[in-house]
Parts: C-alpha cells; structure tokens; sequence
C-alpha cells in the first residue's frame, strides 16, 4: 500500500511574547520583545497509508490539534519533512485542500446566517464539484446521517449533534482522499456519538476515505481506528495496533477464581494473587505470554473451581495507569 | 472566479437575513446624510459661492461622496480579517482551495452591493428630493463618474485589505480601523473637499490613493476636471489599484506563512 501521509522527525516550536504579571509588569511587556519558546511537536515520525483509519490520542496539550494543523497545511513545520499525498501541505496549500477534508469539531465551516443546504452549495462551487457527483454524494451521505429534516434551516438554528453531522456531509461532499477530524464528538450526547462513529468506520470501509482522528473519548478510537498514535508532551509514544497498547503500555490483564470451597492461600507463578475473599482471589496477569492454560496447569486439581474469568484491561484504563506512572516518574513540567 | 461572485452572492443574501436591520440601518443612513448635507447648508449660510463652489455644487458633493463610503465598509474588511485570527477562524479558511483575502473582498462588495441598492440609492434620492442635485457635468463626466465609482470600490477594498492584514502581526485589528478611518476621513475629501486645502496639502493629497474613493469621483460629475484631466487622472487610479493589489498579495504571502491559530 501507498504510503499517503509521511512525517520525518517532524517539530514546530511557537514563539509566545513574554509577559510580565501585574501592572507594573503590564506596561513593562508593552515595551519588551522577549520571547519564550514552547515545544508543540518534537521530532514525530511515522507514515499512514491509504485506506487506514488513525486514531491520534493524548492528553490535552500534547500536540494533537498542532500536527493536523500542519497535515492540512495551516501551519508551517519548524523543524523535519512532512509530505500528505506526496505534496508539502503548506507550500502547496490549495491543491492539498482539494483532496482532503477536514471537520473540526470546536469550529464550524458552515456559514452560519445560510441554510445547510446553502452552505454545501457555496461548497460545491470552491471545490468545483461537478453537479451530477455532488448530487449524488448529498443524497447518499445525508440519508446516512439523517441530514434531510434540517437541510433547509439556518445553520445557526440547529443543534450541536445535527451541525456536526452536517459538518462531516460536508467534507466529505468533494471526495476527499484523506479525513482529517480533530474532536468530532466532543459534546455529542451517546446516540449522536454512536451515529457519528458508524458513519465514520462506514466512510472508511466503503469508501476507502483514509481517516486520522484526534481525540479524547477512546471510544471513538476503539470503533473507528486498528491503529493508535499516541502522543504526550509533544512527543511520540506509542504508534501501532490499537489492541496491542495495552501491551506496549505494559498494563496487567485481570484475572479471577472462584471457588465451591475456601483452598486456603493460593500463590500462583503465573499471576500475582491482589485481593483474597476466600472464595474469589483476584490476580493480575503481568505478562503477555501467559494464558489460562498456564493458569489451569499450576492450580493442577481444578474440581472445587466454579468460576473463572480474565478481564481485559479498557483502552482507558490503559491509558490512565500510564500517565499515573508517568506522572509519578517525571517531575512536574 | 466563478466561485468568489457565489460569496458575494451569498453575502448580499445573508444581509437579507436580518430585516430589522435593514431598517434600522436605512433610518441612520438618512440622518447622517441630511446631517451632512445641513453642515454645508449651515456653512454656506446664504452666501452663494465660497472658493468658486456654488452650494448647489457643495450639496452634490456631499451627496455623491456618501455613495461609495455610504456602501462598503472598509471597517468590516479590517475587523473581519481581524476576528478571524482572533477566535481562529483563519484556520477554516485555509483549509479551503480558496483564497482568503479574495473571499474577505468578495463578500464585502457582496455586502456593499446590498447596501448600495437598499441603503444609498434610497437615501442619496430623498435628500436630494429635499435640498436639490446637479446632474453631471455632462454624457461623458456622467459616464466616467460611473468608471470612477467602480475604481473607487476597488481602491478602498484593497486599501482595507491591506491594513487588515497587517493584524497578522499586531493580533488585533481594532487600532487598524480607528488609522484607517482618520485616514480616510482626512485623505479621501470625505469630511472636506481638496479644493478648500491649503494649496500645497490639497497636491499632496490629491496624488494620494484616498483621493480615488471620494474626492474624484464627485470632482468629474460636477465637471471640475476636463477631459484630459478626468482620463490621466483615472489611469494613475488604475494604476494605485495595481500597485495596491501587488502590495495586497504580498503582505498575505507574508502573513500566511506566520499564522497563529489561538483557541487551539
């Protein structure tokens, strides 16, 4: 597969003015010019191919909406090579633009005074869509997210959940090679969520849109992306199968036993016993490698078991033990 | 291009929008016109002519200056170019295969071409109704008064373009319009007619691109400038216009490369 997206040791350092507290500190800001860098995206690699779907996770801060930023060509790399669709987003801005669609979910491209289905039509014309294919992706996108009931009301007269539906129809409406979406559920209720998620994995199965996503409800990841990049304080830290985190993350799956009669103390090589009720002791699988045959092997006599079951840690879980321990090792920023 | 007139269309659309305020805006209009026009009155004060200007010719001026200034506002190009790098929305806009200061532009005169037909015309005929109008000079001063008026919309939309993107490096585009507007207000002839200058301010500012938004374009209906005169005199215009929009794509060559997007 073509690899579509390309970043090589990618960077970009913001310069913020310096400013001094307090009124004394006011005026003497308005007459100094120092500056003070901040790191927003330190040295990322990694290549996308077509037909992916990438969830970009990390927490607030840690450089997400920064690198969609400079994929879509809004802004300019410090430092490294970043290519989308072999082109160099922000020299080549507007050809870039053509062929991707971006939805950002704190913003809107709507126009706001017009209809929905006004605000696509100025659409069609920037993107030169030809009628017949615009028609066609309206139709077949608007009846997929229920768009018709609000097409005709002004932007600013819809909810959140129906603007942000009508946000993705739209750019998706040219046929983008790549979708780009930075927070597309952010204030949507469960039953918008689960639309928008269906829709999205629907988009990149069918239509082999390719989809980067960034954001902070790991839901979104799970349904819609097999491959996470992980991102935190502007660097990168995991980048590979969503279902292998947990393992790279080095978290513990959790295991249970329950029992007809008390065995009395129970240590296992396998699994490290956390909790003893007498009936049930709960363990943690610290490594990978081990399952339940290895499990059932060392108890040997398994007649007085009733019950057992292995949890498999959530993505969020995951997620939250990691920054703990991040957190716990390095010294406040 | 075709793409830039559907965002003047839809801008003299979304003006509809909002009915109230059409009315509201059409009663200040009127106001400020007939304020304008009883300065003068007031000035003139029975005397029938002041530097060679008759009132009748005075009145005309004020009436015809209010007509490209009346319409587009320059205030709203600085302040739009302004409040998009301020909650970052520049950011959507260059997202799109489009370019931003051409849309800030076209919805602007999309906008201006609105007001013009509900708001200038309107008010222009009822004061004139009131306190009388000259006809232009003559065919030809009526017809390059039309030419003149369309460079005038040109110069000031890339004069406002030009201060507002100056905001890419101040972050804010308030102190922008208040600069734009003494400018404006001094240089145009807007507030007062170059013929009352002192002698060598009025060459000055003449030659300046101001003087294309107001001051020509009442000067060649009311006849104060030949045919050679009223001909070179459009030409140099063109050619601030040029010069403006050279100025225009350079500065945004500039500004886009520095983008800030605030608001994450």
């Amino acid at each position: 597969m073509a690899q579509i997206i390309e970043a090589r040791a990618v960077s970009k350092r913001f310069r913020q003015h310096r400013r001094f507290p307090g009124f004394l500190g006011a005026l003497k800001t308005l007459v100094t010019a120092e500056y003070t860098e901040i790191e927003a995206v330190t040295d990322v690699s990694f290549a996308i191919a077509q037909g992916e779907a990438v969830g970009y996770l990390g927490p607030n801060g840690a450089g997400k909406s920064t690198m969609i930023k400079m994929m879509t060509g809004i802004l300019v790399p410090s430092a490294g090579d970043l290519t989308v669709l072999g082109r160099v987003p922000h020299r080549e801005r507007q050809a870039n633009a053509r062929e991707i669609g971006v939805v950002f979910g704190q913003r809107s491209q709507l126009w706001w005074d017009l209809p929905v289905r006004d605000s696509f039509e100025l659409h069609r014309e920037i993107y030169g869509i030809p009628r017949p294919r615009f028609d066609e992706n309206l139709k077949s996108l608007s009846s997929l997210l229920d768009l018709e009931p609000f097409l005709e009301r002004a932007v600013r007269q819809l909810s959140l959940g129906q603007r942000m539906r009508a946000e993705i129809v739209m750019a998706l409406l040219h046929d983008p090679k790549i979708l780009f979406l930075d927070e597309p559920t952010i204030g949507l209720d469960v039953v918008a969520k689960d639309a928008v998620r269906k829709f999205l994995s629907r988009v990149n199965r069918e239509r082999g849109t390719t989809i980067i996503l960034t954001t902070h409800d790991l839901q979104d990841i799970e349904e819609i992306c097999p491959r996470l990049i992980m991102v935190d304080h502007s660097r990168l830290i995991f980048d590979g199968e969503t279902a292998k985190l947990r393992t790279a993350l080095g978290s513990a799956r959790r295991l249970m036993l329950e029992f007809a009669a008390d065995p009395g103390p129970l240590e296992l090589k396998s699994a490290r016993l956390t909790s003893d009720d007498g009936l049930r002791k709960h363990y943690l699988l610290e490594r990978d490698d081990i399952s339940l045959v290895h499990v059932l092997d060392e108890i040997g006599d398994t007649t007085a078991l009733k019950d057992i079951s292995i949890e498999e840690p959530n993505i969020e879980e995951v997620i939250r033990t990691f920054y703990q321990r991040r957190n716990a090792e390095l010294p406040p920023r | 291009m075709s793409v830039y007139f559907a965002f003047a269309r839809s801008a003299f659309l979304t003006q509809l929008a909002y009915r109230h305020e059409v009315w509201a805006n059409m009663i200040g209009k009127l106001v400020q016109v007939f304020a304008r026009v009883a300065i003068w009155v007031a000035i003139y004060g029975g005397t029938a002519s002041i530097a060679g200007v008759s009132l009748e010719q005075m009145v005309t001026y004020a009436l015809l200056g209010g007509a490209v200034t009346g319409a587009i506002r320059y205030e709203s190009i600085i302040s739009g170019i302004g409040q998009a790098l301020r909650t970052g929305d520049v950011a959507v806009w260059l997202l799109k295969p489009a370019s931003f200061p051409l849309y800030v532009l076209a919805t602007e005169l999309g906008r201006a071409a609105f007001r013009f037909v509900i708001l200038v015309v309107p008010t222009v005929a009822v004061v004139a109704a009131v306190y009388g109008m000259l006809p232009p000079a003559s065919p030809f001063h009526g017809v390059m008064f039309v030419a003149y008026g369309l460079l005038a919309y040109t110069i000031i939309a890339l004069l406002s373009a030009l201060f507002g993107l100056v905001a890419f490096w101040l972050l804010t585009s308030f102190s922008l319009e208040w600069m734009m507007q003494a400018i404006l207000n001094l240089l145009s002839g807007q507030l007062i007619p170059f013929w009352f200058f002192p002698a060598p301010v009025a060459v000055i500012a003449a030659h300046l691109p101001f003087a294309w938004i107001v001051y020509y374009p009442s000067a060649v209906w009311l006849g104060r400038l030949d045919v050679t005169a009223t001909l070179s005199y459009f030409g140099l215009g063109l050619g601030w216009a040029a010069l403006l929009a050279v100025g225009v794509v350079l500065l945004w060559r500039q500004a886009s490369t520095r983008i800030v997007v605030q608001g994450g």
